[in-house]
């Protein structure tokens, strides 16, 4: 009896140690399990952090050249074409049933700067009612004498050679001027005009 | 003016003669121009785009251009109906002598006159005939300088391959 109730204490007093064991065993485990994933997600933390750190470098890199781009593209066309003394010159033909044109030459100040030839095709772009930028200058603030000759067939398919000349006051800021060809009705002629846009 | 011209076409005929070398123009973009014709058209060169082009400078007093222009026209005959242009720029200073010659040769191909000589000098005319070919999408692949017998050979080998491209 003695012997089985002896038994019997170091049996439970087994079993407890055992249980004991057991119970400091599982949190060292649980710890490093989750001291692991602790550092796996600073890890990944990081390398988010990291990632969306170059991506928005890469962002602002990408930025700053589409800024320098656009600047040196106008820097150019200051540079080339300063808008300051810039003056355009636009050919149009109105209806031209009483003209048909050929050539366009273009004087400022008794300097010839263009001499345009027309083909049928560009004719009929300009009948349509197509614009052309015939010549772009840079011209210094003050008076200055535009002349536009124009040659081509007129009325009764005659050879034709008209003038047009405009004094105009160059001042600051960029100057367009049209060189329109449209049909006098009542006279059966065609008229010759140069124009400043406003 | 008269022997000053001689001499000049003197030295292009000699040029023509021994045939020089190749330009640096091929590769480049065709410079694009307009010139009035012998049917009192204006005529563009960009207007021709999609099609193949041989432009050939030539002047009156040139002997070579003389042998080489009605060998030029059997070439436009044959194949102007794929795709082939040809024009022919004179240099003369006086385009009634080249309206002569034109008829004198019976050519068909469209001539077109540059007094002025802006064309030959975009073209870096230095010897007479200059003949240029430019693909379809207007880069000058061929310039031959001079003219010997058997060049149109070449010419028609350059213009075929063209052709079919």
């Amino acid at each position: 009896m003695t012997r089985i109730l002896l038994g019997l204490v170091a049996a439970t007093m087994l079993a407890f140690s055992m249980v004991a064991a057991a119970q400091d065993a599982a949190p060292t485990d649980a710890g490093a399990a989750s001291a692991e994933s602790t550092a796996a997600a600073a890890d990944e933390a990081r390398s988010r952090d990291q990632f969306r750190g170059i991506d928005q470098d890469v962002q602002a890199l990408k930025k700053e050249v589409l800024d320098l781009n656009r600047d040196l593209f106008l820097l150019e066309e200051e540079l080339l074409f300063p808008a300051n003394s810039q003056v355009a010159f636009f050919v149009s033909l109105d209806v031209g049933e009483y003209f048909e044109l050929d050539s366009v030459s273009l004087k400022i100040d008794g300097k010839e700067v263009a001499n345009y030839l027309y083909t049928a095709r560009e004719v009929d772009a300009l009948m349509r009612g197509g614009v052309q930028r015939v010549h772009t200058a840079n011209l210094k603030t003050g008076r200055h004498e535009i002349i536009a000759i124009f040659t081509g067939k007129g009325p009764h398919v005659r050879d034709y050679r008209r003038g047009a000349t405009l004094y105009f006051e160059k001042g600051i800021g960029a100057k367009y001027m049209e060189l329109e060809i449209t049909d006098r009705v009542k006279k059966q002629q065609p008229e010759f005009v140069i124009k400043e846009w406003e | 003016m008269t022997i000053r011209n001689a001499i000049f076409g003197l030295v292009l005929s000699i040029s023509a003669a021994t045939g020089l070398a190749s330009s640096g123009l091929e590769g480049q973009p065709a410079p694009d121009f307009a010139l009035k014709s012998s049917t009192g058209e204006n005529l563009r060169l960009s207007e021709y785009r999609g099609d193949v082009v041989m432009i050939n400078f030539w002047a009156t007093w040139c002997g070579p251009c003389r042998q080489e222009m009605p060998l030029l026209d059997e070439l436009y005959m044959r194949y102007q109906r794929v795709g082939f242009n040809l024009l022919g720029v004179n240099i003369d200073d006086d385009s009634y002598r080249a309206m002569q010659m034109i008829e004198e040769l019976g050519v068909n191909f469209p001539v077109l006159f540059d007094s002025s000589k802006s064309v030959s000098e975009l073209y870096e005319v230095e010897a007479m005939p200059v003949t240029v070919l430019v693909d379809r999408e207007g880069t000058v692949r061929y310039v031959h300088h001079g003219y010997k017998p058997g060049y149109e050979d070449k010419y028609l080998d350059q213009v075929r391959s063209l052709l079919r491209e």
